[in-house]
C-alpha cells in the first residue's frame, strides 16, 4: 500500500515538474523537432504514393552540406542574409534533384527501394565528406553565419498560457516558424484535394488508380521529388538556421528518427508532426532534467540517473515505437512496391 | 592493377611532400610538427602549438618544420616522414593522433617525442612525453570572471561528457571559483554527452538563460558552438575555452568575455628546450600556473571591466603557482 502511495506521489511530483519546465522548453523542442518533421513529411509523401524511401537521411545531408556550400561561398560577396536565402533554395534543390534519382530508380527502373535508398544514405555520407575535406576544411573557420532566430516582444511573450506557445512558434527561425503551415497545408492537400485523393490512390491500388486515367508513374514521380525538397529543407535547416557549420555526418540518425515519426503519426502530415515532437520533446527533456533538477524525491531519483541515459532518451523511444508499443499502424497498401502497367511488364 | 598502385604511390608521396612549410637554419635540432585534422592557421591547437615550435627552434638554433594533416588516416604516414628524414624531435597535436605517435615512439627509440593534449598510460617509453594542461586551474580563472561579472548570481557550464576528465576538471575548478567570489551564487552544470551536437548545447544553454544564467562557459568542443550561440543571441555572457575562442570562433565574438586557455605555445617551446638541455623527455608532462601553462584570455566585451577583477585574475594564479590555491581541493 505504502508503495502505491510512493508511486502515486511520484507520478504526480512529475507531472507538476512537467508543467513547469514545459512552457520554457517549448521553443527548443520545437527547434529540434523541424528537421525531424521536415524529413517525415518527405517520408510521407513518397510512402503515401507507394514509394519507401529510407534515403531521408542522405538527402538531407547533401542538401546540408550544399546549402552551407552556397552560403559559404557567398557570404563575402553577398551578405548575409542573401548568401543563407540562397542557400536554403539551393539545399531545396538538392533535395528535388535526389528525389528525381529516387524516383527514377524506384519507379521507372523498379530498382529495389530499400537498396536505392541505402545507396543513397552511403553516398551522401561520402561525396559530403570527400568535399567537405576538398573544400571546407581547408578554407578556414568563418561561417556561412546563421538566421538571427526572431523574438516576440516580452508583452506577448509573457501572456499566461497564449504566451509560451506564441513564442514556441515565433522565436524561431524562417524554416521552423513556416513549419507548421506546411504540416497544415500539406495535411488538407492530402485529404482534401484532387492531388491527394490521386496520391492515396497509387500508394493504396495503383491498377484501379490506372484504370481510372491516373497517371500512376507521374503521380509518384511528383511526389517524390516533392517530398526530398522537404527533406532538403531539413538540410538547410541543420546548417542554416541551427547550427552554423557543417560537420561530416551531421544528421546523425535523423533521417531515421523521421521515419519513426512518420510511422508513429500513421504516414498523416499532422501525425507525423506530433511525432517529431514527441521526439523533441525527449531529447530536451534530456537536456533539462540535468539542468532543472526537480526537488523531493523526484530529484533524488532523476539525479541518481547516469547522464548518458537521458542523451540516450529519443533513440530509445525510437525502438520502443518501431518496435509497435503504440499500436500496429498500417502503410499504404502498395507502399515499395513497383507499378508496372500491364502489357508492359 | 600495378601501374595503378604506382599511382597511388606517387600521388601520396606529392600530397605528403606538400604538406610542409616552415623555418630554415643549417646545423641544430630539426624538429617536425604533425597537425592534428584541419589547417594550420586555426587560431586554435595547430597554429598555436606550430608557433610555439617556432619560437623553441630558435631558442635552441635549430630548424622546425611542420606536416599538415588532412585526414585520421595520414598521421601514421605523416609522422613517418619525419622519422624518414631523420628529424631529432617530432611534435604531435591533439588526443587522436596519440596512438600513432606511441607506436612511433616505440618504434623509433633514437627520436623525441612530444604529444600535446595526450595522456599516455604506462608503459611510457623514455623518449615520448606528454604536454599536458591543468584544466581544473584554467576553468578556476574562468570562475573568477563569471563570479564577478555575474548579476542574477546563477551562472552555466556545459560539457562534452562527463566521462572524459579534462571537462570535468575544467568544471570542478569553474565552479569552485565562482562560490569563492560570490558565496551563494548557483552553479547550473550540465553534460550533454556529445562534443558534436550544437543543437544540443544550444537547448542546454537556453535552459539555463531561461533559469536566470546570465554567464555560460563551454566545455564541449563543437556542442559549445551551440552554447555560445545561444548565449549571444540571448544577449548574456559566454566563455570559451582551451583557447581564446574570441579569434577561434567569430560567431561568437559579440559576447565572449574570456576563454580558459591552455597556453600551448608556452608548452611545446618549453618541452623543445628541456630536451635540449636536459636529453631525453618522457612520462606525462603538467603544464600549469607554475610555467605559464594555462590563463586566461584577455578580457573582452565588459563596458567596463568590473573594478578588481583582473587583479583577482593575477592574485589567483600568484597563488596557484606557489601552492596555496588548489582549485579542487
Amino acid at each position: 500500500m505504502e508503495v502505491v502511495g510512493t508511486l502515486v506521489r511520484l507520478i504526480w511530483e512529475l507531472g507538476v515538474y512537467l508543467v513547469t519546465v514545459l512552457p520554457d522548453l517549448l521553443p527548443i523542442i520545437l527547434a529540434l523537432a523541424t528537421p525531424l518533421a521536415l524529413g517525415a513529411l518527405c517520408g510521407v509523401l513518397n510512402e503515401r504514393s507507394g514509394v519507401v524511401n529510407i534515403g531521408i537521411e542522405g538527402i538531407m545531408l547533401m542538401a546540408a552540406f550544399f546549402g552551407y556550400l552556397t552560403g559559404f561561398a557567398l557570404h563575402d560577396a553577398m551578405g548575409s542574409g542573401p548568401s543563407i536565402a540562397l542557400g536554403i533554395l539551393i539545399a531545396v534543390l538538392v533535395g528535388a534533384l535526389l528525389g528525381v534519382l529516387h524516383a527514377w530508380l524506384t519507379v521507372s527502373v523498379r530498382a529495389d527501394q530499400i537498396i536505392a535508398g541505402t545507396m543513397m544514405n552511403i553516398a551522401a555520407f561520402g561525396v559530403t565528406g570527400y568535399l567537405n575535406r576538398l573544400v571546407i576544411t581547408p578554407s578556414g573557420r568563418g561561417g556561412a553565419g546563421v538566421i538571427t532566430p526572431f523574438h516576440l516582444p516580452d508583452q506577448i511573450a509573457n501572456l499566461p498560457l497564449v504566451g509560451p506557445i506564441l513564442v514556441m512558434f515565433f522565436d524561431q527561425g524562417p524554416i521552423a516558424m513556416s513549419l507548421v503551415f506546411i504540416v497544415i497545408a500539406l495535411q488538407l492537400a492530402l485529404f482534401r484535394t484532387r492531388w491527394g485523393l490521386r496520391t492515396r490512390a497509387v500508394g493504396e491500388h495503383p491498377k484501379a488508380a490506372d484504370t481510372v486515367g491516373i497517371d500512376v508513374y507521374r503521380q509518384r514521380y511528383l511526389n517524390v521529388i516533392l517530398g526530398c525538397a522537404f527533406a532538403g529543407l531539413a538540410g538547410a535547416f541543420l546548417t542554416l538556421e541551427s547550427t552554423g557549420s557543417f560537420q561530416n555526418g551531421m544528421t546523425n540518425g535523423r533521417g531515421f528518427i523521421a521515419l519513426a515519426a512518420m510511422i508513429f503519426g500513421r504516414w498523416t502530415p499532422i501525425g507525423a508532426f506530433a511525432g517529431a515532437l514527441l521526439f523533441g520533446t525527449a531529447t530536451a527533456l534530456g537536456v533539462v532534467v540535468a539542468v532543472r533538477v526537480p526537488e523531493g524525491d523526484l530529484g533524488g531519483i532523476m539525479r541518481s540517473i547516469p547522464s548518458y541515459w537521458y542523451a540516450a532518451l529519443p533513440y530509445l523511444m525510437t525502438i520502443v515505437i518501431l518496435a509497435g508499443v503504440v499500436g500496429r499502424s498500417t502503410p499504404p497498401a502498395a507502399d515499395g512496391v513497383p507499378y508496372v502497367k500491364e502489357g508492359k511488364g | 592493377m600495378k601501374r595503378l598502385l604506382a599511382f597511388g604511390l606517387a600521388f601520396g608521396l606529392v600530397v605528403a611532400g606538400c604538406g610542409g612549410g616552415g623555418l630554415g637554419g643549417g646545423g641544430g635540432l630539426k624538429i617536425g610538427m604533425v597537425t592534428d585534422i584541419g589547417q594550420l592557421e586555426d587560431k586554435s591547437f595547430n597554429e598555436f602549438s606550430w608557433k610555439g615550435v617556432q619560437d623553441g627552434a630558435s631558442a635552441v638554433g635549430g630548424s622546425a618544420k611542420n606536416i599538415v594533416t588532412k585526414d585520421i588516416a595520414d598521421y601514421k604516414q605523416n609522422i613517418q616522414s619525419f622519422v624518414d628524414q631523420k628529424y631529432d624531435v617530432i611534435v604531435t597535436v591533439g588526443f587522436l593522433i596519440g596512438t600513432d605517435t606511441l607506436a612511433a615512439a616505440k618504434a623509433n627509440p633514437g627520436i623525441q617525442f612530444f604529444g600535446v593534449d595526450q595522456f599516455i598510460p604506462d608503459p611510457i617509453p623514455a623518449n615520448y612525453q606528454g604536454l599536458l594542461f591543468n584544466e581544473a586551474q584554467a576553468g578556476y580563472l574562468a570562475g573568477i570572471v563569471a563570479g564577478t561579472i555575474t548579476k542574477s548570481s546563477k551562472i552555466g557550464a556545459v560539457g562534452g561528457r562527463e566521462d572524459v576528465p579534462p571537462v570535468v576538471n575544467y568544471i570542478k575548478g569553474y565552479e569552485n571559483a565562482a562560490k569563492s567570489v560570490k558565496p551563494g551564487v548557483q552553479v547550473l552544470v550540465n553534460y550533454v554527452g556529445d562534443f558534436n551536437a550544437p543543437d544540443k548545447g544550444e537547448a542546454s544553454a537556453k535552459t539555463m538563460i531561461g533559469q536566470g544564467a546570465d554567464v555560460v562557459f563551454q566545455v564541449a568542443g563543437l556542442t559549445g558552438a551551440g552554447v555560445l550561440r545561444a548565449a549571444c543571441n540571448a544577449k548574456i555572457w559566454g566563455i570559451g575555452v582551451d583557447v581564446d575562442q574570441y579569434q577561434s570562433l567569430p560567431d561568437a565574438k559579440a559576447c565572449i568575455v574570456t576563454s580558459a586557455e591552455k597556453r600551448l605555445q608556452n608548452a611545446t617551446r618549453d618541452a623543445i628546450k628541456r630536451f635540449k638541455d636536459k636529453g631525453k623527455q618522457s612520462g606525462n608532462f603538467t603544464n600549469d600556473a607554475t610555467n605559464d601553462g594555462i590563463g586566461y584570455s584577455p578580457i573582452r566585451n565588459l563596458n567596463p571591466v568590473p573594478a578588481g577583477l583582473e587583479d583577482k585574475l593575477k592574485q589567483a594564479i600568484a597563488d596557484m603557482k606557489s601552492g596555496k590555491l588548489k582549485p579542487v581541493p
